[in-house]
């Protein structure tokens, strides 16, 4: 801090003391940010060189020697590629019912005035608060009383309608951007509503529907609490439960295998976060910093 | 405007997304508060003909000091992780990452997002080898390093390791925020302060840090909300152990609901841990309906 005073001060006063100061500034800003960087990632250390080691441990080694053999042993290994397919089948079922429904919430949100209409969008985004970890035991009893426990379809409904609150939001948000003139146009031209709002407003909010797509897979791939609550059939476990149980049968643990594992899981939420990074204030926030 | 058929096409465009959320979202909060007037179990004769047991859940959960300690724990949590060391870390980054003329930005904030961005398992599994016990975990080699014998982290230090993990993970979600509300702060603001001689310090606390309030106060009550809710980061590494010594709110509730089957006194911790998100929740959307 001092040295960047000195900067200050040296704009009234020698050049040189000031250009000094400001280094001195620059790098301690740079030392921080190192010092916080290297904080964030040396804990990836472990899953990165024990993916690549055949004798892979729980403590982090450098290989001896460098393969592929655990990823290699992954993609033959029938029990990993079944927790693949069933994390895709949840993230990517309740992905279609989220948009599904929001694409038409939203809509509706954005286009239509009705009594009531700001108490809802309030009311929608009040739920996203609502802990899930706190509302289990009754969700799990509403869950099996629909005769939905244990199966693909009652994890997808529970996670879509989790999700519903940010997707809703964002598109809600998307079909704001798209000038309401367009879809008039069309109406004066003889279209109906449904049919202008498919053909002209839909293709305009594409881009929207592709982040709150994302936003949604991703949170129900990543999701550990609904899946460990509502399935206990190994067949159905996505790839978060397959994780937790193999770490907690400690000695009977592949290690190479299990960091194999949470590389290739972790691999589509890097490729999310690289695909919506502009949106990812919005969705953290619920656009709430730049008035939705 | 809205007529009848009006009004039914938009309940018609509404309904699906509101019947998600009214049913997975909406009734477990409901049931939750009917549940723990309930001496519900998931096993025994209670669990076919539970009763009604008026506020008896609620007599018990005040005089269990178990509760107490969670409620602690979890308060703990919340500030020592969230409000200060995410606050701390992310608002300096994000401090850091403004200045111009800083090369490498792409590079530090994406060490700073990955913890964020990978699933919460990945996480917990990352750690594992962190504060693997004895002289072979990663955090026990650099500190004997430094001659100092090893510890076992998460026996010796459960709850504060569990604070220091969630710190790691959240850094980015206050950096995120802050980034967002310096890019509001016009430059002029700072130039004109340098011009007139103020220190580096004085910038930050008569300048930044009080444009910087509303995004302070927004990111306090989301955090706490969030931070409140944490469940899988937890439950993966300790399952809230050893003892109940990182038994937090939301893994007293699973233990209760899902291990010792007592779904009422589970469901009256639901909803005292609702009632304080609620309220924090209450103050968020006041704040940000007044912002929009």
């Amino acid at each position: 801090m001092s040295a960047v005073r000195a900067a200050v001060q040296g704009n009234r006063g020698s050049e040189p003391r000031a250009r000094g100061g400001r280094r001195l500034g620059t790098s301690l800003a740079y030392l921080t940010l190192a010092i916080i960087g290297i904080f964030c990632l040396i804990p990836f250390s472990w899953p990165i060189l024990a993916s690549l080691d055949p004798q892979a441990g729980p403590y982090l080694a450098v290989p001896t020697q460098w393969s592929l053999a655990n990823f290699g042993r992954l993609l033959s290994d029938p029990t990993w590629l079944r927790l693949l397919l069933n994390s895709m089948i949840l993230s990517g079922g309740a992905t279609i019912v989220a948009l599904a429904t929001s694409v038409l919430g939203g809509y509706a949100l954005s286009r239509f005035a009705f009594r009531g209409r700001r108490v809802l969008l309030f009311g929608i985004l009040f739920t996203r608060i609502i802990p899930a970890s706190a509302t289990i035991a009754p969700l799990y009893f509403i869950v099996l009383r629909l005769g939905l426990a244990n199966t693909y379809h009652g994890v997808i409904l529970v996670e879509a309608a989790q999700q519903l609150p940010l997707t809703l939001w964002m598109m809600k948000g998307f079909f704001d951007t798209v000038p309401r003139e367009l879809e008039e146009a069309a109406w004066i031209d003889g279209a109906d509503r449904l049919g202008s709002a498919i053909r002209i407003v839909l293709p305009l909010a594409m881009p929207g529907v592709g982040a709150a797509a994302l936003f949604a897979f991703i949170a129900v791939w990543g999701d550990f609490l609904t899946p460990l609550i509502l399935l206990q059939s190994p067949d159905l476990f996505p790839i978060s439960i397959g994780l937790f149980r193999a770490y907690i049968g400690y000695n009977l643990v592949d290690w190479g295998e299990l960091a194999a594992t949470s590389i290739l899981y972790m691999l589509p939420a890097i490729a999310f976060y690289l695909l919506v990074r502009r949106y990812l204030l919005r969705a953290t926030v619920v656009g709430a910093l730049q008035g939705t | 405007m809205a007529g009848p058929s009006h009004r039914l096409l938009i309940a018609g465009y509404l309904a699906p997304a509101l019947l998600l959320l009214a049913v997975f979202v909406v009734a477990p909060v409901l049931g939750a508060i009917g549940l723990s007037l309930t001496n519900e179990t998931l096993t025994g004769p209670d669990a076919l003909a539970p009763r009604f047991v008026g506020l008896t859940n609620y007599g018990r959960l005040l005089a269990d000091s178990e509760f107490y300690a969670s409620f602690l724990r979890s308060g703990a949590f919340v500030f020592f992780s969230a409000l200060v060391g995410q606050f701390v870390l992310g608002l300096l980054a994000a401090l850091l990452l403004a200045r111009p003329l800083l090369r490498g930005k792409g590079l530090f904030g994406g060490a700073i997002l990955l913890p964020l961005v990978v699933p919460e398992t990945v996480a917990s599994l990352a750690w594992a080898s962190m504060l693997a016990p004895a002289e072979f975990g990663t955090v026990n080699r650099m500190i004997g390093g430094a001659g100092f014998a090893p510890i076992a982290w998460l026996q010796a230090y459960p709850l504060q390791s569990i604070i220091v993990i969630n710190i790691w993970r959240g850094i980015a979600f206050a950096m995120i925020l802050f980034q967002a509300a310096l890019e509001g702060i016009p430059r002029e603001l700072a130039e004109a302060a340098q011009v007139d001689g103020a220190s580096a310090w004085q910038q930050l606390r008569l300048i930044t840090l009080p444009l910087l309030r509303g995004a302070i106060v927004l990111y306090m009550l989301l955090t706490t909300i969030a931070t409140f809710g944490v469940f899988g980061l937890i439950y993966f590494l300790t399952q809230g152990g050893p003892g109940k010594a990182t038994s937090v709110m939301s893994i007293y509730i699973y233990n209760h609901a899902f291990n010792f089957f007592e779904i009422g006194l589970g469901s009256a911790a639901s909803v005292m841990m609702l009632a304080v998100v609620l309220v924090i929740g209450l103050v968020y959307v006041r704040l940000l309906r007044a912002e929009i």
